[in-house]
């Protein structure tokens, strides 16, 4: 092969010189210069689903609305990798303006003294009024320390019961005879472990049909439900006091390695974003998931299905998830305006209603549920209120500093008894010194 | 021709000081040709390293936002954590487990494709085709190849009357689960490596031997692989760095789960850098990685390196 050369200094000078040329144009060109104001939005997608041309399509309708703004929606990934991205950007000094991060984070970011309060904003839309129109429960997790609030709820859900009702019916004779009722879901522990048991259909020694799916993955979070669920909890309010090793909570992990391991008719730890597609595909009866994953059921389900409260043992109870808005320090001032004016868009009743219709998330706008539309599409869905009324029973997430080293170790201690590599009781143990240590920074 | 592109003195009369004096202007003018290469690098990746390093003596994390020097408090923390050890094994066994199956069988491949004459380009495309797909789409490609119901493995697994797997979903299975998506997607690449290898070898190696009465396996032991030695050497030290490396899948696939059975070094620095900002130990972790890795090529290198066949001469 013959070595490249230039044949002349001058050819070369030209195209450098045009490269720069190009390249200064591009810049030029690049940033739209009738946009007085431009934000960055980071967002996660936490659920399956093509929500990006969702959430696209409703920046392009705020910047309609909004001529002298222009929202640079920034797709972040799963909420870990979209934590990342904020962090990341604060370390390197170029906060976003606006980001929406998983609701337990909150202590993280203030920690890092990352976020705006908003409550000068909330007052000038007429403070209690404005946030009266939000469920309470989606509230909670937005509150730092010092009692100012710092988010704004968004994309906002529970984990609920999905039922098949027609493998419910399919069962009708046997769930009949053990005294069951095939038209309604389980709705207490000592159901759930019945109807489990009848739906698990087995041939040889595989199970052709589970029973139920506790998927892995995001299994802290549904294991808070069961501690909700069983009267305790896991970390207190206050953000400091562990309460993991609790009897009750005890009592909810040797339930679900009863359902795993002795009579195996829930798989162990079937990974979080396959088991949607364990539902709609048949191979499971009833599983926990995110209300968030609703929207993809209803369009590729191909039977009938039902959505239920999780089943109550002493109380109904479950966290609530999901992400909520903040606005972030270190940028101008203009910028934080237009951040809240896109929050408060995001969050009006119309627009947050559209976004529950195409995502299966909650919407936060109580005054959504009143709008025509949303009432019509209900009438098609009812299993799409469930999430809603399930509110009622609803708490707020537990939130600490070091979340992400508290959810790792209560997920690797849950996946460890769900395999039975550790007891019930060890992984709990272990669990709660390995928090105790992470809050208090050890 | 450019003036002054490598002359190097080669003998002759003249000392050799006194000849690269003469020359000095024309090789200053020569190294000036390395900056731009020489910037970038030290940039980086000499600049990054070295800070990593110091880095890696300082606590930094949530608790202490601002880098504060803690001698080896890291090093002393990584070594009392049980994580830290599965970690270390997991890497190992990943590695040792990957490479050797992956470099037999990418020589054995490139082999039968050397030979062949028809179709040569077809089992080429087919076999390097997984190293094309972007690692983020081929890794959701297997997360349902594996899925233990639904997937297709399990559904071929069960059709020959073996039991299905849990796969990603379980300690046991999901770290076997990685290394076999691994092996997929580097096949071809280390085939089309020794491909070029062979091209290399003096065919009429090949002709005596077959004059002489050798068989398809004697030939290929006696010539091939002593000869394809440069390009074993090469290739074992990159698929050590690279599997060393590996993150994507784990990321993308399991997350280094369930109960870190699948989590590796780098996937564990990520972690400590990023999901617990915990920087100071994600620094010792890569002081621990380029050691382990400059030690290994070393190693290698100086086992190999002078006993490898260069020329058939």
């Amino acid at each position: 092969m013959k070595p490249f050369i230039p044949k002349g200094g001058i050819s070369m000078r030209k195209t450098c010189c045009s490269l720069v040329f190009i390249l200064v144009a591009a810049l030029l060109f690049s940033t739209p210069t009738w946009a007085e104001v431009q934000i960055k939005f980071y967002y996660p997608v936490g659920v399956a689903g093509p929500l990006v041309a969702v959430i696209n399509g409703m920046v392009e309708q705020f910047e309609k609305e909004n001529p002298g703004i222009d929202v640079e929606p920034v797709y972040a990934g799963n909420y870990n990798q979209t934590m990342q991205k904020v962090q990341t950007a604060l370390l390197g000094g170029n906060p976003p303006d606006l980001a929406v991060v998983e609701i337990s984070e909150l202590y993280s970011l203030l920690q890092m003294n990352a976020m705006i309060p908003l409550d000068p904003y909330i007052e000038a839309e007429g403070g209690k009024e404005f946030l009266a129109d939000f469920y309470e429960g989606f509230l909670g997790n937005a509150y730092g320390r010092d009692g100012k609030i710092y988010g704004i709820p968004f994309q906002r859900s529970t984990p609920i019961l999905y039922w098949n009702k027609d493998m419910f019916r399919a069962a009708a004779d046997k769930l009949k005879a053990a005294g069951l009722d095939p038209d309604r879901p389980p709705e207490t522990w000592a159901e759930l472990v019945k109807y489990a048991e009848i739906l698990t259909i087995r041939e040889g020694n595989q199970t052709k049909q589970y029973g139920l799916i506790i998927p892995g993955g995001w299994n802290d979070w549904i294991f808070e439900a069961f501690a909700r669920q069983n009267g305790s909890q896991l970390i207190k309010e206050d953000g400091v006091t562990v309460t993991f090793n609790s009897p009750e909570n005890l009592e909810a992990l040797k339930l679900w390695v009863k359902l795993m391991q002795e009579m195996k008719v829930c798989p162990v730890l079937r990974p979080w974003n396959i088991t949607p597609d364990d539902f709609i595909g048949g191979v499971t009866a009833m599983m926990y998931y995110s209300t968030g994953g609703m929207a993809k059921i209803r369009k590729t389900a191909k039977f009938e299905w039902g959505a239920a409260f999780q089943p109550k043992n002493k109380q109904y109870g479950t966290p609530v998830g999901g992400g909520d808005f903040h606005i972030f320090k270190g940028i101008p001032k203009a910028n934080q305006d237009a951040a809240w004016k896109f929050i408060k868009f995001m969050t009006r009743p119309d627009i947050a209603g559209y976004w529950s219709i195409e995502s299966g998330y909650v919407s936060v706008n109580k005054k959504s549920y009143e709008l025509a539309e949303m009432q019509e599409f209900l009438k098609q869905f009812p299993q799409m209120t469930v999430a809603r009324d399930q509110l009622k029973y609803a708490y707020p997430k537990m939130m600490a500093v070091n979340y992400q080293v508290i959810r790792n170790a209560m997920t690797t201690n849950l996946d460890a008894a769900l395999e039975g590599k550790k007891t019930p009781e060890q992984a709990l143990q272990a669990a709660h010194k390995m928090i105790e240590d992470a809050i208090k920074g050890k | 021709m450019l003036k002054g592109v490598p002359i190097l003195p080669r003998g002759g009369g003249t000392p050799h000081s006194l000849k690269l004096m003469k020359e000095s202007p024309e090789k200053y003018r020569n190294y000036m040709f390395l900056v731009p290469g020489m910037f970038f690098l030290l940039l980086f990746t000499y600049l990054p390293i070295m800070w990593s390093t110091w880095l890696s003596f300082n606590r930094w994390n949530l608790l202490s936002p601002q880098p504060k020097w803690c001698g080896v408090e890291n090093f002393l923390k990584l070594w009392n954590h049980d994580v830290f050890w599965l970690v270390m094994k997991n890497s190992f066994f990943f590695v040792t487990v990957s490479i050797f199956p992956t470099m037999f069988l990418a020589l054995v491949f490139a082999i039968l494709i050397d030979e062949r004459v028809k179709g040569r380009v077809y089992y080429i495309y087919s076999l390097f085709y997984p190293t094309l797909i972007p690692m983020a789409a081929a890794a959701m490609l297997w997360v349902y190849i594996y899925s233990p119901n639904l997937g297709v493995l399990n559904i071929v697994l069960s059709k020959f009357g073996l039991p299905k797997l849990g796969w990603l979903g379980s300690s046991q299975t999901s770290i076997w689960a990685l290394i076999i998506m691994t092996f997929w997607k580097n096949l071809g690449f280390f085939m089309l490596i020794y491909l070029a290898g062979l091209q290399n070898v003096n065919r009429e190696l090949y002709e005596a031997a077959y004059i002489d009465g050798a068989g398809w396996w004697r030939r290929h032991l006696a010539i091939t692989f002593p000869l394809v030695g440069p390009t074993s050497l090469f290739v074992l030290i990159v698929a050590i760095i690279l599997t060393f490396r590996v993150f994507d899948q784990i990321h993308l696939m399991t997350e280094g789960g369930p109960g870190n059975s699948s989590n590796v070094i780098v996937y564990y620095i990520y972690e400590n850098g990023f999901k617990f900002f915990d920087w100071g130990i994600a620094s010792a972790l890569t002081t621990i990685l380029v050691v382990i890795l400059l030690f290994l090529t070393l190693l290698i290198f100086g086992l190999f390196g002078k006993r490898i066949t260069y020329t058939a001469d």
